[in-house]
């Protein structure tokens, strides 16, 4: 049961997936990407995984695609914008790179040793008893605090780092407006 | 019906390489960012697999805190994700606000 669920969900994530990267309009990709995030917070659900399955849900779902979607009305692009000119053997090579990529990815599964001598164990079945909570928030907390606090700190470090990063570049000053008056660089679009 | 590790990795890899595909035919910045969390979540699925597997019986010993490692791993790919996307999205804000454009192909200041 749960091996079905899974790979319903498995098939729906490809498929959007594909969609979110195929779709002309942004507006649908970040639609179609929550739809994405949704089915991996129930594939790590089946994995055992609630505490990860929440978080997915909250930080992806919620707090990235808001990012995303704020952005999006935030630049107001227009239709004119939006229709993207990407030739076809650009489009055909990308294709065929990662067509390759995941031919090579699936003969590393196929050929590593270690993953075949898993061989049809079910990650749905039973569990070592000792480790059965190790997916659970206590667990996690116990492990987050204690083993990995260094991983854990340079994270945050690397967070704030990464706010006062956004608010410098994102800030607009008063020298800014000045040269977008008077351009000082000639712009791209211009050259072309 | 039983679900097994390599199904589990066929499914990462599979998109991750849509994730790819994203990042390399499309011109739409945004989109290409997207693209990025597609490969971030490929790969988080596939830690998340080999953290279960090693938590069945017949899978390798592991003790105490050790069990959540995969866990952590995620949770810590997680908050840099999240970081990434702030941060990319903001050089994308300031990139629009100086060219008024968001396609790749007109971001060649640094072409030589």
């Amino acid at each position: 049961m749960d091996a079905l669920v899974f790979l319903i969900s498995g098939v729906l994530m490809t498929a959007s997936a594909l969609l979110v990267v195929t779709r002309k309009n942004p507006v649908y990709s970040a639609i179609l990407l929550v739809v994405f995030f949704l089915l991996t917070s129930l594939n790590f659900l089946v994995l055992r995984s609630p505490f990860l399955a929440v978080i997915q849900v909250l930080v992806y779902g919620g707090a990235i695609m808001v990012l995303f979607v704020f952005v999006l009305m935030l630049l107001n692009l227009t239709e004119e914008e939006l229709d993207e000119k990407v030739e076809p053997g650009r489009k055909l090579l990308a294709g065929a790179g990662s067509v390759l990529l995941f031919v090579l990815l699936a003969w590393a599964i196929n050929s590593s040793d270690r993953i075949q001598a898993a061989g049809e164990t079910d990650l749905t079945g039973p569990v070592k008893e000792s480790v059965a909570r190790a997916g659970e928030t206590r667990e996690i907390g116990k492990a987050l605090f204690s083993e990995h606090i260094l991983p854990f700190e340079f994270t945050s470090i690397l967070i704030f780092i990464a706010i006062i990063g956004a608010i410098y570049l994102t800030k607009t000053r008063r020298a800014d407006h000045r040269r977008t008056a008077e351009p000082a660089v000639k712009q791209p679009e211009e050259s072309a | 019906m039983t679900l097994s590790l390599d199904l589990c990795l066929y499914l990462c890899a599979a998109v991750f390489s849509i994730g790819v595909y994203g990042v390399l035919s499309r011109q739409n910045i945004i989109v290409i960012l997207m693209s990025l969390e597609l490969m971030l979540n490929g790969v988080n699925l596939a830690i998340i697999s080999f953290g279960r597997y090693f938590i069945t019986p017949e899978g390798s010993a592991l003790s105490g805190t050790g069990a959540s490692s995969s866990q952590i791993f995620v949770i810590i790919v997680l908050a840099i994700a999240a970081a990434e996307a702030a941060v990319g999205l903001a050089i994308l804000l300031a990139v629009y606000r100086r060219w008024r454009s968001t396609r790749v192909s007109d971001m060649r200041l640094l072409k030589g």
